[in-house]
């Protein structure tokens, strides 16, 4: 034993005891705030350098949206299985870690928490719908994650100063009317239809749009003659039905979102009104949609599409061989949807050479992607600087009429045939 | 007037609809005391097994109900004796959390068989309507209607006519009572889940043909079947019918004079103000027992 060891031990004066309890609170304080840095941030480069890179979502595979989801995740699947092939994203194979949340906002939230913190995912890939991407990329934004969301266009995700957010389609809701309404705009004075009625569900991405549909219809002077939102659990549309006929609009614009679409076509169906002209969002670039309301009655409907598999940019024409060798059938537009999201994730990856979330982020803010849906270049917000296409049933295909440089057809049918029923 | 009578003729074709599909869970909440949660998920189930005989066999969704009867009544069968039977012994309360579990396993394995794309089927009349004067009477709604009335009827004489229907009657108010003359409970129990999983083929043939439908559409007609039955009091068929009349007229009534937001949102406020001033439900008389819980 030392003689330092047997000297009795003294009891620090107050001054010092004060000063070593300040530094200690100190260092703790100090070493807190690292390591909530090190666990809630990743603006640096990843920790992992080798082995597979994981990339996170969650997604509604179970639930009211996921036959969407299913062919969501398909395109998400060809992409993985086509990185692989050609050597993996900077050297390293891509395995994708999904998560199923039933399309329970609290549930996906809690999920990609999970995929972040726990699971300690390389890269993070968005869900569907803006309910679902709206909380999902906040939380990523509170991580320092990079956040690619294949769908989810509602104006309102882009207006929160996200920088590590990007919409990997063409344009948000807040361009969808636009081919549209120059469409109209373009018709001679009288073959413009007089009068409207805009029905839409309470939904992020559809209300918006339709609330600006009717602003630039009522500025052409296209007279509102019903404007009514309906809940999301809304499933009967018979009355409504009715009272859109009772106000015998000549143009229909309807937000819809899923099933509804077809609703309430059936429903106008069913009391027998035709209006001249309808436009639906989401719902008629759905597959099972002419089948679901007469294969004659989608004819002459239009809706608005970020994709199209005729399109001539780089790499479609190959991405809709390979879709349907893979999983033996045509790509949805789903599926493009979440297959471009990968396309603009692995271009920054490639470019910059390291899993960095912030310089990740930063070389799409400065840099255009080529993409199946055609180049992608976003604002400072995440905003896509495109525009969405403008598609029309003819015939039983989906055909594209708008802009021009993206067109299939150069028809348009200008009235909408009545029911065939 | 017109636009009155409109609302009235979609109210209450809806109303029905909404009638046919309570059937099954009238039964077995009202006479076993049983929410029988799997009552969405056998809705669904019903609806794609319609679909899978219109899209292979071509046969008509109406017609396919009755074809699938039986395997839906043995199947009703099944699920008391594996499930419902043994779980009562457990806990009665108990069964509400069972049903709700198999709802969620069922969802699960529907999403197996069929995929998780939208489907409905199409028969001839389902986006057509009969025209009264400026009237419109959807031809599928009543044809619902019609098979909602129907069902009501026939489960009422077997209520109120058979020996089925008094045994069924004794074991539910005097179990007891009913074995010392002979009426076993559990075989009754068989019995009353047997005619309610049968009766769900009707409701899922309408489903079918009036709706677009996925797996965990089950979530939308749990909650409105459960609005029927508490409206219309337990165990009452009558009752039930007309509560699904009451709903469908009301929503309508609110879809076209107050709001559509407003719409999804009646059933709830109805069972609100129906527990506060009418607990026992709208059609039924308040019980001894009734009086003493």
């Amino acid at each position: 034993m030392s003689e330092q060891d047997a000297r009795p031990r003294q009891r620090p004066s107050k001054w010092v005891a004060g000063r070593r309890g300040i530094a200690a609170v100190g260092v703790a304080t100090l070493a807190t705030m690292v390591l909530a840095a090190c666990s809630s941030s990743n603006s640096g480069s990843s920790g992992n350098t080798s082995g597979p890179l994981k990339i996170g979502m969650s997604l509604p595979l179970t639930g009211p949206v996921a036959d969407v989801s299913k062919s969501g995740y398909e395109g998400y699947r060809l992409w993985a299985s086509q990185v692989n092939a050609s050597g993996g994203l900077i050297g390293r194979q891509v395995t994708l870690k999904v998560l199923d949340d039933g399309f329970q906002p609290a549930q996906s939230g809690s999920n990609y928490t999970r995929l972040i913190t726990q699971d300690k995912v390389d890269l993070l890939l968005g869900t569907f719908s803006s309910l679902l991407n709206a909380p999902d990329s906040a939380i990523a934004a509170r991580q320092g994650m990079l956040y690619i969301e294949p769908s989810g266009g509602a104006a309102t995700l882009f207006t929160r100063g996200f920088k590590n957010l990007f919409f990997a389609q063409p344009a948000t809701t807040t361009d969808l009317p636009n081919q549209f309404v120059e469409w109209v705009t373009s018709l001679p004075a009288d073959q413009r239809p007089k009068t409207a009625a805009y029905v839409t569900q309470d939904d992020p991405s559809a209300s918006p749009a339709v609330a600006i549909f009717k602003t630039k219809l009522e500025a052409l002077g296209i007279r509102t003659v019903y404007n009514e939102t309906y809940a999301p659990e809304e499933s009967n549309f018979d009355t409504i039905a009715a009272a859109v006929s009772h106000a015998s609009p000549e143009l229909v614009i309807h937000g819809a979102v899923a099933t509804d679409g077809v609703q309430f076509v059936r429903s106008l169906e069913k009391v027998s009104f035709s209006p001249k002209m309808l436009f639906q969002t989401k719902s008629p670039s759905d597959e099972t949609y002419p089948s679901a309301i007469g294969t004659k009655n989608a004819q002459a409907v239009f809706t608005s599409v970020a994709w199209s598999p005729q399109a001539k940019y780089p790499g479609n024409a190959e991405f809709v061989a390979a879709y349907t060798k893979m999983f033996g059938h045509a790509p949805s537009e789903d599926a493009a949807n979440s297959y471009t999201a990968g396309q603009v994730l692995a271009a920054a990856v490639k470019a910059v050479g390291r899993i960095d979330q912030k310089a990740l982020a930063d070389w799409l803010h400065s840099h255009t992607v080529d993409t199946i849906v055609g180049p992608l270049k976003w604002d400072s917000t995440g905003v896509p600087q495109g525009t969405m296409l403008l598609a029309q049933w003819q015939n039983g295909t989906l055909q594209i009429v708008a802009p021009k440089s993206a067109a299939t057809t150069q028809e348009v049918l200008n009235l909408k045939p009545a029911w065939a029923s | 007037m017109t636009e009155l009578l409109q609302t009235l003729i979609f109210g209450a074709l809806i109303g029905g609809v909404y009638a046919l599909m309570a059937t099954g869970l009238t039964l077995t909440f009202g006479v076993m005391k049983i929410v029988n949660m799997t009552q969405g998920a056998l809705l669904v189930l019903s609806a794609y097994l319609c679909y899978s005989l219109w899209v292979h066999f071509g046969i008509d969704p109406i017609l396919g109900a009755f074809l699938i009867t039986a395997p839906m009544g043995l199947l009703g069968v099944a699920l008391y004796k594996l499930v419902i039977e043994r779980v009562q012994r457990i806990d009665h309360g108990l069964t509400i959390v069972a049903t709700f579990a198999l709802a969620m396993i069922a969802e699960g394995l529907i999403a197996l068989a069929w995929g998780p794309n939208t489907r409905a089927t199409t028969p001839p009349y389902f986006n057509r309507s009969f025209r009264i004067g400026s009237l419109v009477v959807p031809q599928a709604q009543l044809y619902a209607c019609l098979l909602a009335i129907g069902v009501t009827v026939v489960l009422q004489l077997v209520i109120k006519r058979s020996w089925l229907g008094y045994a069924i009657t004794a074991a539910s108010e005097n179990p007891e009572g009913a074995r010392l003359v002979g009426v076993e409970p559990v075989r009754v129990g068989a019995w009353i889940f047997a005619i309610s999983v049968a009766s769900t083929a009707f409701g899922g043939a309408a489903l079918s043909f009036l709706f677009q439908f996925v797996p965990d559409s089950q979530d939308v007609w749990i909650g409105l079947t459960l609005s029927v039955v508490i409206l219309g009091g337990l165990g009452s068929l009558a009752g039930a019918f007309a509560a699904g009349l009451l709903l469908g007229v009301a929503e309508a009534m609110t879809t076209t004079y107050v709001s559509v937001r407003w719409a999804t949102a009646v059933p709830t406020l109805m069972i609100l103000i129906v527990l506060t001033i009418r607990p026992q439900g709208l059609f039924t008389r308040a019980t001894r027992q009734d009086l003493a819980t």
